[in-house]
């Protein structure tokens, strides 16, 4: 009896959500969408809900979106790239390594038919941020963050120590570091001259890496192309900075260091490679240290100046119930105006260079160096899907054991390269045999 | 009636059942299948995972790295619960006696069990940072030392010793000590106080008391302290991965950080799973000397 009257009920009840479904789907599509937060978490949240609306507005298309926390935003994008639920579209980074995981199957989609849709790209948005979406002459989609790393200076130590400009090259960064390093007499360093970058060793190096010539692996990912002279001459710098000029920390990269609090301290001077959100943060957290810190182009090293510069993207991934409306939503959010909308909220340094030239970024001196240091940034990620193995923060990573053994370690630097590259090339293997 | 009493136990116990098997028994069975298999992440959506029997034992026991990690677990294990148990003893005879101001005692020494593992790693990073430690301002303004400790990054060693690990060591023992005296307290006011009374007339003296009362007394308690302590401490990892990571020079790595390693950073699911199945051995030996020890006592 009981059955019969829920078999009564469930008919209609069918029917009424079918009809309900099928309104909605008359009415516009629903697509999910997955950011990671940038700058102030609410100021974040409240900006894509106008976003979502506008565009909702726009194009009738509903995007259900969710903000990732980044404490657990790696362990996502590795579910997804293995399976894992996954949004139709999303603020995703690391495009080479999930894209290699997940395969045909999973993970970022190519968007290479859709590229028409941004016609300027090239001349929109900055070099080193357009190499972040692409991978195996694919397009994967638009860079709408990037992590740009100018060199951070105290202006009052320098004053004090009677410099007038922060170092222009790499001789001049082993100059100033020695007049501002103080030691005291108990053999404490109560002040670092120089820091290169943070307590990631793959990170701190590649930027002298690049304004010593060199490149991690050739174009197509396949070979390892760290055993030249241009390595030797950068792990020589920092491993001389340390042990000969005694100018930065040998403690730079353990996981104890903390270069942010460092520099705010006063116990480092200079840093050569600071992330791009330092400048915010003081903005928003030291002000009482205003007047007393600036941004300057990263030193020049043998061959040019180029500065470590990484960038999220907005993708598709595979698998999304609408890659159409999905481009759409990429089209609304890569426009200047919200780009624009985005950079002001966040605080992030935007790949678009119109931004970057923008009002907002050109009111602060150190904003400007910022948008000008874009302009010699490079990609930090490499065209293998095992990049982000061989450049992990973790003892046993390839360059990890390269940079610590022989800039903090002191091991010898051509036995650590020869080394490293059989390594690395063995890793780049493990990525591209076919097996 | 007996089925149906069997049966009601059964339907109790099924969610606690249902929830150990889906959490604790099927990835543990599925880690280990994965032990035995090729499950690197870059390769697997090509490959697959093919059977590759005990390679990936091979491999983990042909890195010397891996070998490191086993003797620091194996180190920091017998010092942490070494240190544990025997302030654990100390404590816990202080907080038994009878004095003003036990209660707030008592409190003090618990404190640190309620701090979760990494936020005690967060704290103990700031009091021990070479530069801006507190110890190193106490111990110098003491006249202990002239420079700076480096506790957590100095590289050099003594056999096997390092500060690092016993910096890490400490902090573990901090950490874990109040769950030592809380074990050992409620084993201690369960001992008969006759005895105590029996050995002041055969004119016992305080050792003695302890040596032959207490500690005979406290053995059962003390077993399983032991083994809780040592399957801890052997699959430990937060603080030593928030600490140092394993470094100074791979001086505080720990089997268990090395696994995280292999496959959060180098995407070697299979490696991972190999060295997660040397700790499972480990413990699990630990774990059937433990049982057998108390089979042969009920017995």
């Amino acid at each position: 009896m009981t059955w019969k009257v829920n078999r009564r009920l469930l008919g209609p009840s069918m029917a009424i959500l079918a009809a309900a479904a099928s309104m909605s789907s008359a009415q516009g599509q629903d697509i999910t969408f997955w950011t990671q937060p940038q700058g102030d978490l609410l100021a974040y949240q409240d900006l894509y809900d106008q976003l979502t609306s506008e565009f909702r507005e726009q194009t009738g298309i509903s995007v259900n979106y969710e903000v990732i926390n980044w404490s657990v935003a790696f362990n996502t994008w590795l579910t997804v790239a293995q399976g894992g639920a996954a949004p139709d579209c999303a603020d995703m980074y690391w495009l080479h390594s999930f894209s290699g995981i997940g395969g045909e199957q999973y993970g970022p989609l190519p968007i290479t038919e859709y590229r028409d849709q941004w016609p300027n790209l090239e001349e929109d948005f900055y070099t080193g941020a357009l190499a972040d979406v692409h991978y195996q002459d694919e397009f994967y989609g638009i860079p709408w963050r990037v992590d740009i790393r100018p060199m951070m200076y105290r202006t009052d130590f320098l004053a004090e120590a009677g410099i007038d400009a922060p170092p222009a090259n790499w001789d001049e960064i082993v100059e100033q570091g020695l007049a501002l390093t103080v030691r005291e007499d108990n053999g404490n360093v109560s002040r670092w001259g120089f820091a290169p970058g943070n307590n990631n060793p793959g990170q701190t190096l590649l930027p002298y890496y690049w304004q010593a010539g060199g490149s991690m692996m050739s174009a197509d990912g396949t070979t390892a192309t760290i055993d030249n002279e241009a390595m030797r001459t950068a792990l020589k710098f920092l491993q001389d900075l340390v042990h000969v000029h005694k100018i930065s920390s040998p403690e730079m990269f353990e996981k104890s260091a903390d270069p942010l609090t460092d520099f705010v301290s006063g116990q480092v001077a200079i840093n050569g490679s600071s992330g791009n959100a330092w400048p915010v943060q003081f903005d928003r957290d030291y002000p009482e240290l205003d007047g007393t810190w600036a941004l300057a182009l990263n030193p020049e090293g043998p061959e040019n100046r180029d500065s470590f510069s990484g960038a999220g993207y907005w993708g598709v991934l595979r698998g999304a119930s609408d890659v159409d409306a999905c481009i759409e939503w990429l089209k609304f959010l890569s426009s200047e105006e919200t780009m624009q909308r985005i950079s002001e909220t966040t605080g992030a340094a935007s790949p678009r260079r119109a931004v970057m030239s923008s009002g907002f970024w050109t009111d602060r001196p150190w904003k400007e160096v910022m948008a000008e240091t874009l302009n010699h940034g490079h990609t930090s990620q490499h065209p293998s899907s095992v990049w982000t193995a061989l450049a992990s923060p973790e003892p046993g990573a390839v360059i990890y054991d390269l940079v610590y053994n022989t800039v903090i370690g002191g091991a010898d630097i051509d036995a650590a390269v020869t080394e490293a590259q059989a390594r690395m090339q063995a890793e780049l293997d493990r990525a591209t045999a076919s097996n | 009636m007996t089925r149906q009493k069997y049966l009601f136990c059964y339907m109790m116990l099924a969610p606690a059942l249902i929830i150990t098997g889906a959490l604790g028994i099927y990835p543990m069975i599925y880690s280990l299948w994965m032990s035995f298999v090729e499950f690197d992440l870059l390769r697997i959506a090509q490959f697959g995972t093919p059977f590759v029997g005990l390679d990936n034992y091979v491999a983990v026991f042909g890195d010397p790295r891996f070998i490191q990690t086993v003797v620091n677990t194996i180190l920091f294990t017998v010092l942490a619960v070494a240190a544990t148990v025997g302030f654990g003893l100390l404590l816990s005879q202080v907080l038994n006696a009878t004095y003003p101001g036990r209660a707030v005692v008592r409190m003090m020494v618990c404190v640190p069990w309620f701090v979760p593992p990494a936020v005690a790693s967060a704290i103990w990073m700031w009091l021990l940072h070479t530069d801006r430690s507190p110890v190193n301002f106490l111990l110098q303004d003491m006249g202990l030392i002239t420079s700076n400790l480096r506790f957590l990054t100095d590289s050099s060693t003594w056999g096997p010793f390092s500060l690092p690990m016993l910096s890490i060591t400490a902090v573990r023992v901090w950490n874990g000590l109040p769950f030592a005296v809380i074990f050992i307290l409620a084993a201690l006011q369960s001992i008969p106080r006759s005895l105590y009374e029996a050995a002041e007339v055969d004119g016992a003296t305080l050792f003695q008391k302890f040596w032959y009362v207490t500690l005979p007394s406290l053995r059962p308690i003390l077993a399983i302290l032991l083994t809780l302590l040592v399957i801890g401490g052997l699959g430990s990892f937060e603080i030593n991965y928030i600490m140092t990571g394993g470094g100074p020079q791979n001086l505080t790595n720990i089997m268990a950080v090395y696994s995280y390693q292999q496959a959060f950073s180098f995407y070697r699911f299979d490696l991972a799973s190999a060295a997660s199945g040397v700790i499972l051995i480990m413990t699990g030996f630990v774990s059937v000397f433990y049982l057998r020890s108390q089979f042969k006592r009920t017995l």
